[in-house]
């Protein structure tokens, strides 16, 4: 249960409307009980007292419908209450999920892939909505009637009360936990197998084109089967465990029945009791059981959800990829940048960046060439901070950059790089991450310069026009501009480029190369390209060779 | 809904059920095991509940000592033992029945999405797609699991209660008669709400799983331009979204249920006041005095009898979900999909004789998938057998949607023949064998790079693959990585640079034998020496066979036997960039 336990703070927030729901349940099952055991004592009573003779037939009778209205309501709005509790806590989990992840992004290096992140916010928190509905609510309740109705036998039938009670926690205690236990591993491998069949749905669905260009669309399929059928065994397996949970709940109860009865049956002969009440608290015991039932059914879901809860607390749990300054100095003016012996590996032994020194300027451009691969894209990444550099220092504006918060670093530094998606909205929806307080004029000067202005004029809806998941309406060129014009129009005064050109035709790329000046106007620009640079286009130019900076002539 | 094709609403709706129904007809024994079961289970409780009656009157009436009473208590406890079991059958028999019909639904829409054209699954949110498979399927569970056996139950059980109850007492045998069909009426009404509710809750959840997918794709990007705090916000507000309108739904169920429960507890009521009554001498309907057993064995029947009403309303909103489901489904899909029908295999392949491969296009016309703009008009070209020719042009020209008509993945007007061979009467199989296409945002799938460079020619040994991999100059990299080219990567080609993806992807082109190559930008994410090494690597792979690429590098046109350039909806010829321009590239300006 440790795993669901990180989910105590939500429930704190909600504590006044998550206990009127444990509240009204235990009413509804009280209720229930009350009502069933005093039908059974009134007409046993009346059968006993015969025709002719006083009887109050009418406090009981009060009490009978009284008590059938009152569980009729408090179920409804106990229902209505403990949903609505829930889901608002999902939402804010959601949320959290989200948040948690910011600081903790890009997690290729944690192994975790887009597809599985998707199940993590959306399959994963839904199948918590189980932990109080199904698990904790009626567990609780169940537990505070079955004190109750002990606390009444073990006065009446002392043997009975303790049969009730051994039965009362087998059926609501020990047998769910132990549904609980047989079902996390397939619940475990129920939720992995259901987010790794995500990702082969994404993976056929982005790579569409690909699976059907290669004659590979029987692979895929087959890739799919495979996860698809695990997903389907791990399923099988709880509900043989669910089924099994069912049945012996049944079991259990019927037997804390007979044992009560049997018991009763004595005290009956011996004249400890009367025939109404026994019959009565037969009956009473029988309804408490009908929440055991609830109970024992959804323990299954609850290893699920354990599973659930492990992989959405998992990010949350993991380091963050960086940090900020316990005490964040606040970042000056200025706009120049500069990399002192900043040295870096993906993983040990492998150096990427092996001592790079640059110093560049407020307002200077300056670019980045070599290979691909040879880590011109990680410089830029270093200087954002989406990793932190083994050794080194990176400054902006003369400032450390771990020293200052993170937000301003990108208010200050805004980078393209080479996976920005489009995002799934309008074109001017797209820009506008790049400056929210952006006006019409400023949308259409940043498409101008990134050379995209006359394709968005000719589009039915100009800036309005939708665009699709990944900017799949456009092509790869005209993606990548629309990105590049967010870029531009941010307010940063730092630009960082990675391959802003890819993608476009020469011509394209040559005219904005040398408009970079006058688009850039007054921004410090670092440029990692292949490009062919045109005269005028960047102040110096650097070569990446073996994790040093070469100055090229 | 609106559809074109004049349906009706309710006609539509009918049609949708009968696709649902259809989809349990592979699992009849199951499911006849899932909905019997409950039904054995109620004529058992008949006995129980009497036996019981019988147990309690005997000793509260008739004084007989608990020894006497063993037996009839014995036989209790044997009824409840097998109705349990009988619990166990049910419940297993309905999961794996739902399991099964799932398991084939997700196969199914799976296959019927990877038949489609390329370009229907582009202009859909993978998100959704990715949503209704995974998701949307599970809601079938409940359907079959559990609504199914509920409805059977409950059109059967309380008739069966009621006829049980009438030897012993007609009156209350009437009232169960009496009032239990009259409950599905109110059900009916309060159902016709949970539809239309379930429905916009569906699409609540569809689209929430396709900005979830968008937004986490892009989150990086959200990061650095500070807009993270601002999209946690719209993921909060959309789940809120979803949160008021699953509540409503959940309302219209609870109604249902809190109606249905009224109604029991009248009924249950209704019971105990007769039977008390009658034991009272104040009701007098009955020619025999009413026994103690009777009395009881009524009132522990009366819940009983609305029992499986209240689970088919607890149940109902798993119609409804199933329900929109499918409504759902035959949204994304515009129409609902035939599962069952299996894709025709296409014959063996005879073996094949490698020959470079003529193109003629001719007159074809194509227009973007939303068929608002013409990308190319009427355009003609003829690629000779062996000939390589390269496609110049801005880029959003139109470049890539003529190499994606050539390999089949758009559909245009006019005609394309392969060695006078209509490109639509080819056969997949043939096709894909003839053709070798590597688009310009090429997917690296779920697996290591190997695996991925694998998919070129599924039976290629660890060998082939190295030898790809470095004609390709993949090796360049990945020889640098712990695992070489074992090293996982995953979907998307998440960890690996833009460059050295597109060169995982090239690296399947050596893999296999076509008769023409369609490359759409292959050096776009390379540096000028890599590009010349991966150049030559085409180059010798093509010798022999036709080729056809896209690009912007004049390098690399300049390789070319014929330039063509792609301006304003037409194909010009273009003259061949002189070689000698290369060496322009060799340091900067």
């Amino acid at each position: 249960m440790s795993a669901l336990l990180f989910l105590r703070q939500f429930f704190m927030q909600r504590l006044g409307v998550f206990l009127a729901a444990l509240g009204l349940s235990i009413i509804t099952l009280a209720a229930g009980t009350a009502l069933l055991g005093v039908s059974g004592w009134f007409l046993t009573g009346a059968a006993l007292t015969g025709a002719g003779i006083a009887f109050n037939l009418f406090g009981p009778s009060a009490l009978v419908r009284g008590l059938s209205m009152l569980r009729i309501v408090s179920r409804y709005f106990e229902k209505l209450i403990g949903h609505d509790a829930t889901l608002s806590l999902l939402s804010a989990l959601r949320g959290w999920q989200f948040r948690a992840l910011i600081p903790r992004v890009p997690l290729s290096r944690k192994g975790i892939r887009h597809g599985d992140l998707v199940s993590r916010l959306t399959a994963d928190i839904d199948a918590l909505d189980t932990v109080f509905l199904t698990a904790v609510g009626p567990i609780l309740s169940a537990l505070a009637v079955g004190c109750v109705v002990t606390a009444v036998l073990a006065t009446l039938v002392p043997t009975a009360g303790l049969a009730y009670a051994i039965g009362f926690i087998v059926t609501t205690l020990v047998l769910p936990s132990l549904l609980v236990t047989a079902a996390r591993g397939p619940g475990d491998a129920s939720t992995k197998a259901s987010a790794a069949l995500r990702m082969r749905v994404f993976d056929g669905i982005e790579g569409h084109s690909d699976l059907l260009a290669l004659g590979a669309v029987p692979w895929a399929k087959e890739e799919f089967a495979s996860v698809n059928q695990a997903l389907s065994r791990a399923k099988g397996k709880r509900i043989l465990i669910n089924a099994l949970g069912s049945a012996s709940t049944q079991i259990f109860a019927g037997a804390t029945l007979l044992v009560v009865l049997w018991f009763g049956l004595d005290a009956l002969s011996a004249g400890k009791i009367e025939g109404p009440l026994l019959v009565g608290l037969l009956f009473a015991v029988l309804a408490t059981f009908e929440v055991a039932g609830a109970v024992a059914r959804y323990a299954g879901h609850l290893g699920a959800a354990q599973a659930a809860a492990r992989r959405v607390r998992e990010i949350s749990a993991s380091e963050p990829t960086v940090r900020d300054p316990g005490v964040p100095r606040s970042l000056p003016r200025g706009n120049d940048v500069s990399f002192d012996k900043v040295r870096f590996s993906h993983e040990p032994g492998r150096l990427v960046l092996n001592g790079i020194d640059l110093r560049v300027e407020s307002g200077e451009r300056v670019a980045i060439l070599g290979p691909s691969g040879s880590g011109k894209s990680t410089m830029l990444g270093l200087l954002l901070r989406l990793m932190d550099a083994d050794n080194g220092t990176i400054s902006v504006a003369g400032t450390h950059i771990r020293e200052v918060p993170q937000a301003a670093l990108h208010r200050r530094v805004a980078l393209l790089s080479q996976n920005t998606p489009v995002f799934l909205g309008t074109v001017r929806d797209n820009l506008l991450i790049g400056d929210p307080g952006a006006d019409e004029a400023d949308c259409w000067r940043a498409l101008e310069v990134a050379r995209l202005d006359s394709f968005v004029r000719i589009l039915p809806e100009g800036l309005d026009t939708w665009l699709g998941e990944s900017g799949r309406t456009l092509s790869a060129g005209q993606a990548r501009r629309l990105c590049l014009a967010r870029v531009l129009l941010s307010p940063a005064a730092v630009i960082a480029l990675d391959e802003p050109t890819s993608g476009l035709d020469r011509e394209t790329e040559q005219s904005f190369l040398t408009d970079l000046a006058h688009a850039t106007a007054g921004r410090t620009v670092l440029i990692a390209t292949h490009a062919q640079l045109p005269e005028g286009a960047v102040d110096r130019a650097y070569q990446l060779e073996a994790g040093r900076l070469v100055a090229c002539q | 809904m609106e559809t074109g094709t004049g349906k009706t609403d309710r006609e539509i709706a009918r049609a949708q059920m009968r696709w649902l129904m259809g989809l349990g007809k592979t699992v009849r024994p199951l499911a006849l095991l899932a909905v019997a079961a409950p039904l054995v289970s109620g004529l058992l409780l008949i006995g129980q509940a009497y036996l019981l009656a019988q147990v309690l009157h005997e000793a509260i009436m008739g004084h007989t000592p608990r020894v006497a009473l063993v037996p009839s208590l014995l036989a209790v406890g044997g009824l409840m033992t097998v109705r349990a079991m009988l619990t166990f059958l049910g419940e297993n028999a309905g999961g794996r029945a739902a399991e099964k019909i799932k398991l084939g639904l997700r196969e199914g829409l799976f296959a019927q999405i990877l038949q489609k054209p390329s370009s229907w699954t582009a202009a859909r949110p993978s998100g959704a797609l990715a949503g209704m498979i995974v998701d949307q399927a599970e809601t079938l569970e409940g359907f079959f699991a559990r609504y199914m056996p509920a409805i059977i139950a409950a059109a059967f059980l309380p008739l069966a209660f009621a006829v049980a109850v009438l030897p012993v007492d007609v009156t209350v045998g009437l009232l169960f008669l009496l009032t239990a069909p009259l409950i599905p009426v109110f059900m009916a009404l309060i159902g016709l709400g949970a539809e239309a509710a379930s429905k916009r809750h569906v699409q609540a959840l569809t689209r929430l799983s396709g900005l979830f997918a968008d937004r986490l794709r892009g989150i990086v990007t959200l990061k650095l331009f500070g807009r993270a705090e601002a999209e946690a916000e719209l993921i909060e507000e959309a789940s809120e979204t979803l949160r008021k309108r699953t509540l409503r739904v959940l309302k219209i169920a609870f109604l249902s249920s809190a109606v249905l429960e009224f109604f029991a507890a009248l009924g249950v009521a209704g019971v105990a006041l007769y039977v008390g009554l009658t034991y009272l001498g104040l009701l007098d309907l009955r020619a025999s005095p009413l026994t103690l057993q009777a009395g009881l064995f009524c009132l522990l029947m009366a819940p009983e009898v609305y029992l499986p009403l209240r689970q088919l309303a607890v149940h109902y909103h798993d119609r409804a979900a199933a329900k929109a489901a499918t409504a759902e489904i035959a949204a994304l899909f515009e129409g609902l999909p035939d599962l069952n029908v299996k894709p025709v295999p296409e014959a063996l392949q005879s073996v094949r004789h490698h020959q470079p491969g003529a193109i003629v296009i001719a007159d074809v016309t194509i227009r973007t998938p939303d068929l608002s703009r013409t990308v190319l008009e009427r355009i003609d070209l003829t690629v000779a057998p062996g000939e390589r020719i390269a496609v110049l042009g801005e880029s959003g020209i139109g470049k890539s949607t003529l190499l994606e008509a050539i390999a089949r993945l758009r559909t245009f007007s006019g005609e394309i023949t392969l060695n006078g061979q209509s490109l639509a009467s080819i056969t997949e199989a043939d096709l894909r064998s003839r053709i070798a296409f590597i688009g310009q945002r090429p997917r690296l799938f779920h697996g290591t790079i190997a695996e991925n460079i694998r998919l070129g020619h599924p039976d290629a040994n660890a060998e082939e693959i190295r030898k790809a991999a470095v004609q390709a100059c993949v090796t360049e990299f990945s020889d640098a990585l712990a695992q070489g080219l074992d090293t996982f990567i995953g979907e998307g080609g998440l960890g690996l640079s833009g460059g050295e993806a597109h060169r995982v992807a090239l690296a399947r082109l050596f893999l296999r034998d076509p008769d023409i190559v369609l490359l759409d930008e292959p050096t776009a994410h390379l540096d000028r020496a890599t590009e010349t090494r991966v150049m030559s690597a085409v180059n010798a792979f093509s010798k022999g066979r036709t080729l056809v690429l896209a690009t912007h590098s004049m390098t690399v046109a300049a390789q070319m036997d014929r330039v063509v350039r792609i301006a304003g909806g037409s194909l010009l010829p273009s003259p061949r960039p002189r070689n000698s321009a290369a060496s322009q590239h060799k340091g900067i300006a």
